[in-house]
């Protein structure tokens, strides 16, 4: 089946279990869905667009509640939706920088935490790791003074991952957040793994902002994300145009310079409000969520040679696993290679994996039922069975 | 809304919640008890939807 006789229709979440690392938590829901069919033209929240123009505005469809009802639910004073979380670093970074400022990131910092302070012109600046490969407060204490003895003045902007892509890690916020504040630095909380799918109270962390990613966490489509912040930083980030045109004299006041205007204008914001609903009661299954993960990874570990490369018992649903000493010994000497592996899932339902990847590897098992989370669990020990590995 | 819009709609959404039963049972498939009855409501409302949009063409 094709669209438009060249795209072949996406059946990956209705064939198969889909445990792709960065696409579980993204999976719209059916409101979503329907949102997309109702509102997939372009301009479509502009029908009922009125003065003073700007999309958080808006309040029909809901826009502008949907707004109010973002910043409470991770509990900060303002929130806008932007195209990804990134847009949102940008943002920040844009707004707190000047030519050549420290902004500080971890050593496990997202690629697009490293663009936004380059789109900044400011310096990126990580803090290390710890032998069980977490971002502490001290750290961040320690690369604070670094930067500011070395550069002669203090950094800018920290921005820590709550948790990270690469493990999956739970860092320590409330510790960053007290070092930072110490030298009088705010600190961006990247939320992209937990905004959406575990609580979030911005205040009780003492962020200065938190920054959301609607496609990664938050059933939405992409892209979409979410910025909010405190009454303190509102009136930076969110600062409105004060330019006007030479020749015209023409002036856009209410437009907001770091948004560029309005942000999401179509199904991708009614998508987010959609899932909206959704979202405020599936944060509090994460537990649950956690537990499936645990029983997955288990499983996993189970087969001789495995290990857990994030932090274990599992605090996520994110994991990074090592079998080099179990289906990469196979990968080896098999026909496919490392394909095999991709091939034996496969043939079970189950995709998601790096395909041909069977030394490090990534998987993510939000969203799974109970079921289905058996089911893939077995499936891995069976196929350590069929090539003698358990 | 145009009551024929509307079950345009109707069957769309219809349609869009039985795409969700499939990617909730996935890969297997097999329904339970409830999820059969849930899929047969799911039908039977796509079906008087399309039934009535096309008595009102």
């Amino acid at each position: 089946m094709k669209i438009a006789d060249s795209i072949p229709v996406r059946e990956v979440e209705e064939t198969y279990v889909n445990i792709h690392p960065i696409q579980a938590a993204g999976r719209l829901t059916a409101e979503a869905m329907k949102a997309l069919i109702a509102f997939g033209d372009g301009y479509s929240t502009c029908d009922q667009c009125r003065k003073p123009f700007r999309l958080d505005k808006i309040t029909k469809p809901p826009i502008a509640e949907f707004h109010d009802n973002l910043a409470k639910f991770v509990n900060m004073d303002h929130a806008r939706v932007t195209p990804g979380a990134r847009r949102a670093f940008q943002a920040v970074c844009q707004s707190l920088a000047e030519k050549g400022d420290s902004i500080i990131v971890t050593a496990v910092a997202h690629y697009t935490e490293f663009l936004a302070v380059e789109s900044a012109k400011a310096v990126v600046k990580e803090v290390p790791l710890d032998n069980k490969n977490i971002i502490t407060g001290d750290a961040v204490a320690q690369k604070i003074e670094d930067v500011t003895r070395e550069s002669g003045k203090p950094p800018v902007l920290v921005l820590l991952d709550a948790f990270d892509y690469s493990f999956a890690n739970e860092h320590d916020v409330k510790g960053a957040v007290k070092s930072a504040h110490q030298y009088d630095v705010p600190l961006l909380y990247n939320g992209a793994y937990t905004v959406g799918v575990k609580p979030v109270d911005g205040k009780a962390l003492g962020a200065d902002f938190v920054v959301g990613s609607g496609h990664k966490s938050m059933a939405s489509p992409a892209p979409s994300g979410v910025l909010a912040t405190t009454d303190e930083y509102a009136s930076k980030v969110l600062r409105t145009t004060q330019m006007m045109g030479d020749v015209t004299s023409r002036k856009f006041g209410i437009k907001e310079v770091e948004m560029l205007g309005c942000t999401l204008m179509g199904g991708n914001i009614l998508g987010m409000m959609a899932s909206f609903p959704t979202l405020k009661q599936r944060i509090s299954e994460w537990d649950e969520y956690v537990k499936k993960s645990n029983y997955v990874i288990d499983a996993i570990l189970s087969i001789k040679g495995n290990r857990s490369l994030s932090e274990y018992p599992r605090k996520h649903t994110l994991t990074k696993v090592d079998t080099t000493d179990s289906f990469d010994v196979v990968a080896r000497t098999h026909k496919r290679r490392g394909f095999f592996f991709s091939d034996e899932l496969k043939e079970r339902g189950i995709v998601g994996e790096f395909a041909g990847a069977t030394r490090t590897w990534k998987l993510n098992t939000y969203g799974l039922s109970w079921d289905q989370t058996k089911y893939v669990a077995d499936a891995f020990k069976e196929i350590a069975n069929k090539y003698s590995l358990s | 809304m145009d009551e024929r819009i509307n079950n345009l709609f109707e069957a769309l959404f219809a349609l869009t919640d039985l795409r969700v039963l499939f990617r909730e049972t996935a890969p297997l498939h097999k329904f339970s008890e409830e999820q059969k009855d849930n899929a047969r409501d799911i039908l039977n409302r796509a079906k008087d939807a399309l039934n009535k949009l096309e008595e009102a063409l």
